[in-house]
């Protein structure tokens, strides 16, 4: 029992120095001023709107660059953390001591996801403080079309965050699995880069060779969803926030939120098989 | 003892990816009695997103739109990209930038009813002109290619209808483009008749209609619908009573209708049991 807490402590260690490595990187703290610099322009790219509503377009333009910043933060976050420690020597010096390499690899996993829970959460309050501001400005004014209330659920900002960040989560997971058996930085990226679009539009694959007769093609492509997880099923904004009548079951959210760490986990111990013979 | 063969390098790496692949293949089985009901929950409020219009996002650079960030911004610069298309009379590129913008971003109706007028309106046109002019171009060829884009116009409202099924607008569209540029009237007629029966129809649907009622020598009938029309009709300025009261008026006068018989617009409206009603106008 003592052993498994002792190395909980360890990958607590682990962790907590990871994430505060991470959010001292400049690139972390470039980029989430960017993304929240961008999503209070969204009023300003509204200009460029053809018919949907301003609340529906901000609401759409948060969600964006929480996936698009969020996906590359994830990415490359994850990489340079897992690499700084071999190219410093300090992964040496760590698994030296009685540290084993699935502690390092949860450590690092769970640094990582911190940063993205940083960065998620700062996303979902700026976006709802956004949509809070234009609401109010726009009940003010048009009193007369907000007679049932409010029309944001903000709760559900946060709910779609929270799923953002279990896919963050498995784009981290899979990350350390490619830079588990990769020997360079870029390579780990370009790879976790290419899977990201894979698993973001296999249902399309899935949906499209679905009704073909049974082939070589069609079985490769159910072969790949299968292999690769559908990021697809995170991409819940349109039940969110707005739609009242048909919102998301919980049912849903617990499948989904399910699908995610068990992913995330099998991501890791696949990580750790191949790092465990690695030369460091 | 283990052959030199199994211990190759190459093997090896192949052997750890064949495990990889397997384990990440047996969990996507064990998984997908998890991914397939939340999958059909998402997959049914999200915007279709098929393969031809990936095909043609990756061609414009626009990964991003279809990967699920920025597809409203995405398709809006599209919609804006597109209208230098449209001004160079590219028909090809045109064709494949309405398919993408409606497909990335299918929730606003200004993309789909705009992108049926160029094609039903514009490109016919175009045609035409390449084809060396009105002048020089028959009046059969011309109707043939106003037909053909009409065509082209009715199947990108009809998908567009898939998306807003509830949509007067659209279906009213489909009615314009009979009318203006194909002048077939009953055409035109049945469908302002299905607008005009939409709750959130403009008033102007219901006007239209009778008066197409009227240029199809069915006057009778024309005056019947603008009379059941004008009582159900609310006050309000933009429900132009007057003007229907007055076309009321022109139709009894082309019926001959005795003037103890023409319609009293005093009246109080009967009660119509709404089962019993033909033309639904009280949403309007």
């Amino acid at each position: 029992m003592s052993a498994v807490v002792e190395s909980i402590d360890r990958i607590r260690l682990i962790a907590g120095n990871t994430f505060l490595e991470a959010v001292r990187q400049k690139f972390f703290n470039s980029l989430l001023l960017i993304s929240i610099a961008l999503l209070a322009s969204s009023t300003f790219f509204q200009q460029f709107d053809f018919g949907t509503g301003e609340l529906k377009f901000i609401t759409d333009f948060g969600f964006g660059a929480l996936f698009f910043f969020g996906s590359i933060l994830s990415i490359t976050a994850t990489t340079q953390l897992f690499f700084n420690e071999i190219e410093n020597r300090t992964a040496l010096t760590m698994l030296a001591k009685p540290v084993y390499k699935l502690e390092f690899l949860a450590g690092k996993f769970l640094g990582a996801h911190m940063l993205m829970l940083c960065f998620t959460l700062v996303i979902s309050i700026v976006l709802a403080g956004m949509l809070y501001w234009r609401e109010t400005e726009l009940m003010a004014r048009l009193g007369d079309e907000f007679t049932e209330g409010r029309l944001i659920r903000y709760g559900d900002i946060f709910i779609f965050g929270f799923l953002q960040w279990l896919k963050f989560g498995v784009l981290a997971a899979i990350t350390l699995f490619v830079a588990s058996f990769s020997n360079t930085n870029l390579y780990t990226i370009v790879v976790s880069f290419f899977v990201l679009i894979i698993c973001q539009l296999q249902y399309i694959a899935r949906d499209a060779y679905s009704s073909m007769e049974a082939g070589v093609g069609s079985w490769l492509v159910k072969v790949l969803g299968l292999i690769f997880p559908n990021f697809q099923l995170f991409n819940v904004g349109e039940q969110l926030v707005f739609n009242v009548e048909q919102g998301l079951p919980t049912v849903t959210l617990l499948q989904i939120t399910a699908y995610a760490l068990v992913y995330t986990v099998a991501f890791i111990l696949l990580g750790q098989v191949n790092f465990r013979r690695r030369e460091i | 003892m283990q052959s030199p063969l199994s211990q190759h390098p190459l093997v090896l790496r192949l052997r750890r990816i064949s495990v990889t692949c397997a384990v990440l293949l047996l969990l996507g089985v064990v998984l997908r009695p998890v991914e397939s009901p939340a999958w059909t929950e998402v997959k049914a409020g999200q915007p279709e997103l098929n393969l031809q219009a990936v095909e043609g996002a990756l061609g414009q650079g626009l990964v991003l739109g279809v990967l699920g960030g920025f597809r409203t911004i995405m398709a809006d610069f599209t919609w804006i990209r597109m209208n230098a298309v449209w001004q160079r009379r590219d028909r090809a590129k045109l064709d494949a930038m309405i398919r993408l913008v409606t497909t990335l971003d299918p929730r606003p109706e200004f993309f789909w009813v705009n992108s049926s007028r160029i094609v039903a309106y514009d490109v016919p046109h175009w045609r035409i002109d390449e084809e060396g002019g009105y002048d020089v171009v028959s009046e059969e060829r011309q109707r043939d290619l106003d037909v053909e884009q009409a065509e082209q116009a009715f199947q990108l409202l009809a998908r567009a209808r898939e998306f807003h099924p509830d949509s007067p607008k659209l279906v009213l569209e489909t009615g314009q483009i009979y009318l203006n540029r194909l002048k077939d009237i009953p055409n035109a007629a049945k469908w302002f008749l299905k607008a005009a029966e939409m709750p959130g129809a403009p008033y102007y649907a219901a006007r239209i209609y009778a008066d197409l009622l009227r240029q199809m020598d069915k006057s009778q009938e024309a005056y019947n619908y603008l009379k059941q029309l004008h009582q159900t009709l609310p006050d309000d300025p933009y429900a132009q009573k007057g003007i229907v009261l007055e076309r009321i008026r022109n139709l009894e006068d082309d019926l001959k209708i005795p003037y103890l018989l023409r319609y009293n617009a005093d009246q109080i409206a009967p009660v119509v049991n709404p089962s019993e009603q033909t033309y639904p106008f009280n949403e309007l």
